[in-house]
This record gives C-alpha cells, sequence and structure tokens, in this order.
C-alpha cells in the first residue's frame, strides 16, 4: 500500500480499489404504488469504479441514483453501502447517517433544488458543518473549493444571481467539498453549455484518477468514453439489459435503438470506429 | 365573417417565400411539405395565411393583467438589485455589523412612539436623514419612498379623526355649519393627525435605512440575535431564495400566454381561469421542488438542525455607534419631557 499515492489521502475505512462498495439486489421500487421505477436490479459498484447509467428518460436511473443515495428506499430488495445495509431504520442512527452521507455525495440534475442557502458561501459550507467540521475548517474547504472552480467572485452572491452554469458549478462544489469517496452526479452535462460541459467531463475524470467512485445518469453517449469505463443499460421496461465497457455498448446498435438510447438517424462520434458511421 | 373572409377581402396574404431546398415538397399543392409523420396534420406543414398585415393603425389598448403582472415581476427583481447594490456601498451603517443595526434602529423606532410631541419626532427624522446621507443613500429616493405611502395610508385613514363631527375641538377650518355652529377641521385633531403621520414616517424611514442597507442574508442571521429560532430564520431564507426561482416560473407562463395572444386580453371568465390554472401549476412545481429541495438536504447531512458558518464579530466602531444613539435617543425623550413642563 505504501506505494499507492493515494492511501494517505483516502478515507481510514475507505475500500481498496476493485472492492465491492455499493450493492444492490433485486431492486423494485414503485411510485405511489403504482408507476413502477425499479424492476429487478441488481449492481455491484466497485471503488475507483466509473459506472455510467444508460436509458431512455423515465427508466429509472434517477431513482436508482436516489436509492444508491439513501434518499429512496426500496419496495424491495437489499442494498449496502461499504458493508452495511442501508435502509430508512440503519440511516436513523446518528454514526451511520454521518458515516455514510460523509462518504457518498449526490449532486442533482436539477441544481435549483440543491442551492437552496441565501449564499454560495453559505451554501458550500451547509454539509460539511452539518457533518460536524469546525467552522474555521468548513470556512477553509469552502475557500479551497471556490479556489477549484474558479468561483470566488461568486461566494456572496445569491443563487437566483447565478447562470445555469454557475448554479452546476456550485451544486458541484457543495458535494466535493465534503470530499466523498463516492460521487453520484445525475445527468452532469444536461443543459450545458459546451465549454462547462467540456470543463466538467475533465473534473470527472481528475476526481476518477485521484481514486473516487464514479456513478452517473447520463444522455451525453459522445463523452461516455470519457466519463465511465463501465455502462449499464436501463431498459425502458425498468430493468437492466446490458452491462459493459463504453465502446462495447456503443457498438450494440440494435441494443441502443431497442432502449431507446439512440435513433435511425443519430450518428455518435464516440461510437463511429466501432460502428462504422462516419 | 370569418377569419378567411376577412383575410381575403383585408388583409392581402405575404407572397410565398422561397422553399426550403432540402424540404419535401407535395406535388402541385406550393408551399406544403410532405408529412414526415402519419400522425402529422397536412396544415401543420403549409404556410399560415396572416390574420392581418404588419403595420401599426393607431389603435391602442394598455393595461393588461398580463402585462401588469410581468411589470410586477420585473419590479421586484429590480428593487432587490436595487437594495443589493445599496447595501454594498461603502457608507456608515453599511460598515456596522447587522446585529447591531437591528437592535439600535428598532430601539429608535421605539423612542419614536414614545415621543409625544411633533418637533420631537422631527428631529428623529432629521436625525433619520443624516444617517442615510452618511451611508450614501440617494437622499430624493429615501425621502420619495417613504412620503409616497405615508400620506395615502395614514393620512387617509386620520382624516375622520381631524373632523369636529367625529372628535369635537376648536375649528380652525370651517367646511359646513350644523345648527349654527361651524364645522370642520379641528386644531386638536390635525395636530394628532400630524403627529401620527409625522411618527410613521419616521418609523419607516428607519426600516428602510435598515433595509437598505443590510444584505437581506445578513438581515435575516441578525434576527437570531433577537432571539427568533433558526428553524424560522432558515425557513424564511429558503422562502425568500426560492421566491425568485418561482417568480421566474410566473413570468414564463405570462409570457407564453401573452406570445400566444391575438389582440387585448381582458379581465373575463378565461383570464381568470387562466390565473387559477397557473396559481395551481405554480404550487404542483413549488411542491416537487421543495422534496427536492429536501433530498438534497438530507443528502447532505442535514437531520433536523442547521448550523452556518458566519459567526460575526461586533467591533469597536459597532460599540461607539449603539453608545451614541442610545444617547441621542434618551436625551430626545428627556428633553421632550423638560420641555412639556
Amino acid at each position: 500500500m505504501a506505494a499507492d499515492p493515494q492511501a494517505e489521502h483516502r478515507h481510514p475505512e475507505s475500500a481498496a480499489p476493485g472492492d465491492p462498495v455499493l450493492v444492490c439486489t433485486d431492486l423494485h421500487h414503485s411510485y405511489l404504488d403504482r408507476f413502477v421505477a425499479l424492476d429487478g436490479v441488481d449492481l455491484t459498484v466497485r471503488s475507483g469504479e466509473r459506472l455510467a447509467l444508460l436509458g431512455a428518460n423515465g427508466s429509472g436511473k434517477s431513482t436508482l441514483l436516489k436509492v444508491l443515495n439513501g434518499l429512496v428506499f426500496p419496495s424491495s430488495g437489499t442494498f449496502t453501502a461499504f458493508g452495511e445495509s442501508i435502509t430508512q431504520d440503519t440511516l436513523e442512527d446518528e454514526q451511520m447517517n454521518t458515516s455514510f452521507r460523509s462518504r457518498v455525495g449526490f449532486v442533482f440534475q436539477n441544481s435549483d433544488a440543491q442551492v437552496f442557502s441565501p449564499t454560495v458561501r453559505d451554501e458550500l459550507a451547509f454539509g460539511p458543518l452539518q457533518l460536524g467540521l469546525s467552522r474555521a475548517e468548513a470556512a477553509d474547504r469552502v475557500a479551497d473549493i471556490l479556489r477549484l472552480l474558479e468561483i470566488p467572485d461568486l461566494a456572496d452572491r445569491a443563487p437566483f444571481q447565478l447562470s445555469g452554469g454557475q448554479k452546476k458549478r456550485v451544486a458541484i462544489g457543495t458535494v466535493l467539498v465534503m470530499n466523498p469517496d463516492v460521487l453520484l452526479f445525475d445527468e452532469p452535462t444536461a443543459g450545458l453549455d459546451p465549454r462547462t460541459g467540456e470543463w466538467l467531463t475533465g473534473l470527472i475524470q481528475e476526481l476518477a484518477a485521484s481514486g473516487k467512485t464514479i456513478v452517473l445518469a447520463t444522455h451525453d453517449l459522445d463523452s461516455l468514453d470519457r466519463l465511465a469505463d463501465r455502462c449499464l443499460v436501463f431498459s425502458e421496461e425498468h430493468r437492466i439489459v446490458a452491462d459493459g465497457p463504453p465502446l462495447d455498448i456503443l457498438g450494440q446498435r440494435q441494443l441502443l435503438l431497442d432502449v431507446n438510447l439512440t435513433h435511425a438517424r443519430t450518428r455518435l462520434a464516440a461510437a463511429a470506429p466501432v460502428i462504422g458511421n462516419p | 365573417m370569418t377569419v378567411t373572409d376577412r383575410t381575403a377581402d383585408h388583409c392581402a396574404a405575404p407572397p410565398a417565400t422561397a422553399a426550403d431546398p432540402s424540404s419535401t415538397r407535395i406535388a402541385g399543392a406550393p408551399g406544403v411539405t410532405e408529412p414526415t409523420s402519419p400522425a402529422t396534420p397536412a396544415w401543420l406543414l403549409s404556410r399560415e395565411v396572416a390574420l392581418c398585415p404588419c403595420g401599426c393603425i393607431g389603435k391602442r389598448r394598455k393595461g393588461s393583467f398580463v402585462q401588469k403582472t410581468l411589470n410586477g415581476g420585473a419590479d421586484l427583481l429590480r428593487q432587490v438589485m436595487f437594495s443589493d447594490d445599496t447595501s454594498s456601498q461603502p457608507g456608515l451603517l453599511q460598515r456596522l455589523d447587522a446585529r447591531v443595526k437591528l437592535v439600535v434602529l428598532l430601539g429608535l423606532v421605539i423612542v419614536g412612539a414614545l415621543l409625544r410631541s411633533i418637533p420631537g419626532q422631527l428631529v428623529l427624522y432629521a436625525a433619520a436623514l443624516v444617517l442615510a446621507v452618511c451611508s450614501a443613500l440617494p437622499l430624493g429616493f429615501f425621502v420619495k419612498r417613504v412620503w409616497l405611502f405615508v400620506p395615502i395610508f395614514t393620512g387617509i385613514v386620520l382624516i375622520p379623526a381631524t373632523l369636529s363631527v367625529v372628535i369635537p375641538g376648536d375649528v380652525v377650518v370651517t367646511l359646513w355649519h350644523w345648527d349654527g355652529q361651524p364645522e370642520g377641521l379641528t386644531r386638536q385633531g390635525l395636530t394628532s393627525a400630524a403627529l401620527v403621520v409625522s411618527r410613521v414616517a419616521t418609523s419607516i424611514s428607519l426600516v428602510v435605512l435598515l433595509t437598505l442597507t443590510t444584505p437581506w442574508t445578513k438581515l435575516l442571521g441578525s434576527l437570531r440575535s433577537l432571539g427568533v429560532p433558526r428553524m424560522f430564520v432558515l425557513v424564511v431564507g429558503m422562502a425568500y431564495r426560492y421566491l425568485f426561482l418561482l417568480l421566474g416560473s410566473v413570468t414564463d407562463m405570462y409570457q407564453a400566454r401573452r406570445s400566444r395572444s391575438v389582440g387585448a386580453e381582458n379581465h373575463d371568465k378565461a383570464s381568470r381561469r387562466f390565473v387559477a390554472a397557473t396559481a395551481g401549476a405554480l404550487l404542483g412545481k413549488s411542491m416537487v421542488l421543495s422534496e427536492e429541495v429536501h433530498q438534497a438536504m438530507v443528502s447532505r447531512g442535514y437531520r433536523g438542525d442547521v448550523r452556518v458558518l458566519d459567526q460575526p464579530r461586533v467591533r469597536w466602531i459597532d460599540v461607539r455607534f449603539a453608545i451614541l444613539m442610545a444617547v441621542f435617543g434618551a436625551a430626545l425623550l428627556i428633553t421632550e419631557q423638560w420641555v412639556g413642563r
């Protein structure tokens, strides 16, 4: 382990690279007991992995991410994180809650939901203070994150004064400031201009290179090979129908057509070498 | 007369422009593109005949409720931006700790409530003006903001109290005679009305001073110093934050209606139904949003108790200001008592 440059930065109880960190078994979930969102989903996320969840709108990707963050609890099936069962009951335990929340961070698709404090500085400090960091330590981390995201001039701005891209940066900052082992992103590049989207793709690559585990739901097939090294494909029946490396998945054109991830007229830049698109 | 007739009679349709070379044309039907989906109706792919040619005929109608709502939303944002600007510029009150400022200005409002003479109120009002000047606030705007509304809301309420038929007194302005006795405005009534108006104006001036020189977030935080529960402050802060998001949704909905409206918009049944539908849609949106916001808070460790970063400290300038204002308030009250004897 002494040779691992990331070892000294890792959480004391962090899993070694390749160890299962999030495990779901036969997950079923329905909203209002009527609208099925997950129908028998099995999933294992390993430490240091970059996993992309692919699927059409309403296929269950966002629900699965919320299950992985302990925000939605499945109707049946089990979910364990870092070897511990995650249920509504276990998250009532203060120590368990703090441990889980500090190790799994979630960037929502709707940044407006995530940026709720009066100012950007308060927003960034919310998580660390909730998890028990001192004010001085939280303030230091906030300053570091403001510099990292290149938004120190936004520190005292109110959320309604921010553009969509700036809100997304702040939303990502609110999670990074807690330094979680596992980062969940719901449609991270959706609705962003090309420059911000490219910046975010680079950031996700950098975080993954530092040993973070990344799970993201995306429609962005063009950047898929840069965002993930494994993909799970959801069918419109809310089941996982394929699991493999991005280029393998992108090469299965019929699969992508069947799950409504692409259209007969769609041209995929990332898949061009594989499926022979011009 | 149908729209088609009217168009044919009075409004010449614009000539068809050159077709898009990439689109598929239907043989024998100029301007009509072949449907790409069987569900696409043919009329959607043909050019619509304009209802009327562009150009003004001089007939105008103004003041639709849609336009007023849009203007109201824009005005609110403009006011908030203006308050943000004034609270960040260099000035006396802007340099002070928000908690000290809140307590001091609230104390001066109480002094104003205890003063029983018009000269006393005028001295306090003059002090408010001096503070406004020292805080680099535009004096004309500051005075107008107070005096535009005080006479309307307070003056109208006080008019009956100035009449001799309501409260007897020495009539100074005779309006009519009743049973040989002059009736009209009384000296006592006018004095009382002037006292109340000056008291209201002074109090509002002090509150406007506070809001124009303090960022909303710090003002909200300073409520904690008055013992307001943290949870209450958090909820108010979030309500204020999402007000702008929902205001944006309302503006979008009204703009969408406006873009599809032809002719003048009336205050009729359809308009009321639209307002009700807007309110319903907004309620639905805010409920979905509140659920997501709660999840976002829980995701970052929220368990019912909130900790905040800001721990403002009271400095020497705050203490000096508080002492100065306390001495001023006390001197004003004592002087009034002394002169009154």
